[in-house]
């Protein structure tokens, strides 16, 4: 740990040198993820609900589900970049070091200029805080926090196998977006609104909509589409460690398996 | 003109070496059509139309705009600003042709491209799973591939202008990324512009952006006959004749000031 955070310091004062692209980066890093809020409420100007949520809801859901992304791309900058490592046969110098490898593609790269994510995710959230009347207790405010930390694993995990299906085909693959993008637009929205195969790929193998979905909509008192037992929103933890476990798998049994690309 | 057609043919042939991106590329376009098809059909529900759009309409203009994006390249494009930061646009320079028409040439190959294994395969997504209409007759159909062909060169003369920005900083990178970002926004990609707020609305249908996906969006969708049509496509016209300009006469500028990197 105490390495990490060193090697991840390097890097972060190497990130800020660059002042004004940094602050650019910043800058589009938010709006980029601003105008997607900006049209949710521009719909809502039109339409009153959305599966049966409010726009304040809606907006609880979107925030909750940013955060999260903004915090796994945060921190797994590294493991989008490791297919890069792995295909210029950099990699192989990752594996001479006597430091665990995912320990080295964690660190390899972090990008503070996600924090405009985060940013406009805090903003929905206050947002919703005001549109919505929520009766928080000790209790909820867990809930809320376990839920943004399990997010970001799910996402982290996500990040994770993609990095770790390049050691068999070299190539990284748009496909990992569609987990990652898209994960985060479609629990931006509750998951009643999708189709039958959909919700059982977000509960059921990417997680997501147990992280994110559910305990969402215990914390704002929404009915539950689905008829799964009533503590199913506290096991998003449980859920995201399984799911992390998981991926660890997969980057360990690709690890072994790794050939050099050479050069 | 035969070499600009040279261009247009070598990149054309360029992309379509590419072939599994181009898949992912598509699963990735599809599955966001289907996440943003279902928050129409969810917005709609028990509610025949909304700001002059019927479900139907949303969910056209959903798939057309999800096949538009690689045509248009939205997602950004630094081509000119590499060969800047090499140091290779030299050579590029000194070719006996115009550099401007050159790189049109190579962008209208790619866009050949695009529109034939990423537009339409993704309309065709549309038709088959979400039954969305289609222009009904061969009259809307020319006035709509006019549409596009023009946002397509609206789009060009955009990213063109930022590449050339590159002559004065190395970091064109952010700018794309926040321009693009706003583009997203006011060209009514994220929402129609009709969803807009009245005031907003106002401006935005002014500005250039409209002319590069709401504008073939209304064709598409038949919103605009006889006079009023012609009005639209004569709005586009103007708007690539003042980008062309603009794009030429910051083009001049840049080359006078040419600092040739590398060697």
């Amino acid at each position: 740990m105490r390495l990490y955070l060193l090697l991840a310091g390097a890097r972060l004062r190497g990130q800020t040198q660059y002042r004004v692209s940094f602050a650019l980066q910043v800058a589009s890093s938010f709006t980029s993820t601003f105008v997607e809020l900006l049209a949710l409420l521009i719909l809502f100007r039109t339409f009153s609900s959305l599966g049966g949520w409010s726009v304040g809801e809606v907006a609880f859901l979107y925030g909750l589900a940013s955060v999260s992304f903004a915090l796994a791309e945060l921190f797994g900058e590294g493991l989008e970049q490791a297919s890069r490592m792995i295909r210029e046969g950099e990699f192989d110098r990752v594996l001479t070091r006597p430091v665990a490898p995912l320990l080295q593609v964690l660190a390899a790269d972090i990008q503070p200029r996600r924090i405009g994510r985060l940013a406009q995710g805090i903003l929905a959230l206050a947002l919703a805080g005001r549109w919505t009347t929520i009766d928080w207790t000790p209790l909820k405010a867990a809930l809320f926090i376990g839920a943004i930390a399990s997010t970001a694993v799910v996402f982290l995990t996500v990040f994770l196998i993609g990095a770790a299906i390049c050691f068999w085909t070299i190539e990284s693959s748009e496909f990992q977006n569609i987990f990652t993008y898209g994960g985060t637009e479609l629990a931006s929205n509750p998951l009643q609104i999708y189709s039958r195969w959909l919700q059982g790929i977000f509960l059921y193998i990417v997680p997501l909509g147990l992280t994110t979905f559910y305990p969402a909509a215990h914390i704002l008192a929404k009915p539950d589409p689905f008829g799964l037992p009533p503590f199913t929103p506290f096991l998003a933890p449980l859920v995201a460690a399984l799911f992390l476990g998981l991926g660890l798998l997969i980057w360990g049994l690709g690890l072994r398996q790794y050939q050099s690309t050479g050069s | 003109m035969r070499v600009y057609l040279e261009a247009a043919r070598m990149s054309y042939r360029c992309y379509r070496t590419y072939g599994a991106a181009t898949l992912a590329g598509l699963a990735t376009n599809g599955f966001f059509g289907l996440l943003r098809s279902s928050v129409f059909i969810a917005f709609y529900e028990g509610r025949p139309i909304a700001e002059g759009y019927t479900l139907d309409d949303a969910l056209t203009y959903v798939w057309l705009t999800q096949g538009m994006i690689m045509p248009l390249f939205l997602w950004g494009w630094l081509e000119i600003a590499d060969t800047i930061r090499s140091g290779s646009i030299a050579s590029d320079l000194a070719k006996p042709l115009d550099y401007f028409g050159f790189w049109l040439g190579r962008d209208l190959g790619r866009a050949a491209y695009h529109i034939l294994y990423r537009w339409l395969p993704t309309i065709l997504i549309g038709l088959i799973f979400f039954g969305i209409g289609l222009p009904g007759s061969a009259l809307a159909w020319l006035a709509f591939a006019l549409s596009f062909l023009l946002a397509i060169v609206l789009s060009f003369c955009l990213r063109f202008m930022i590449n050339v920005v590159g002559f004065w900083t190395t970091d064109v990178r952010g700018i794309m990324g926040m321009v693009l970002l706003f583009v997203n926004f006011l060209t009514g990609f994220l929402v129609p512009l009709e969803f807009f707020p009245p005031a907003l609305r106002a401006i935005v249908t002014e500005l250039p952006f409209a002319a590069m996906i709401s504008i073939p969006n209304k064709i598409f969708l038949e919103q605009a006959q006889g006079r009023d049509l012609l009005l639209l496509l004569g709005r586009q016209l103007f708007w690539v004749v003042v980008f062309v300009g603009a794009a030429w006469l910051l083009l001049r500028s840049a080359t006078r000031k040419l600092v040739v990197q590398g060697g």
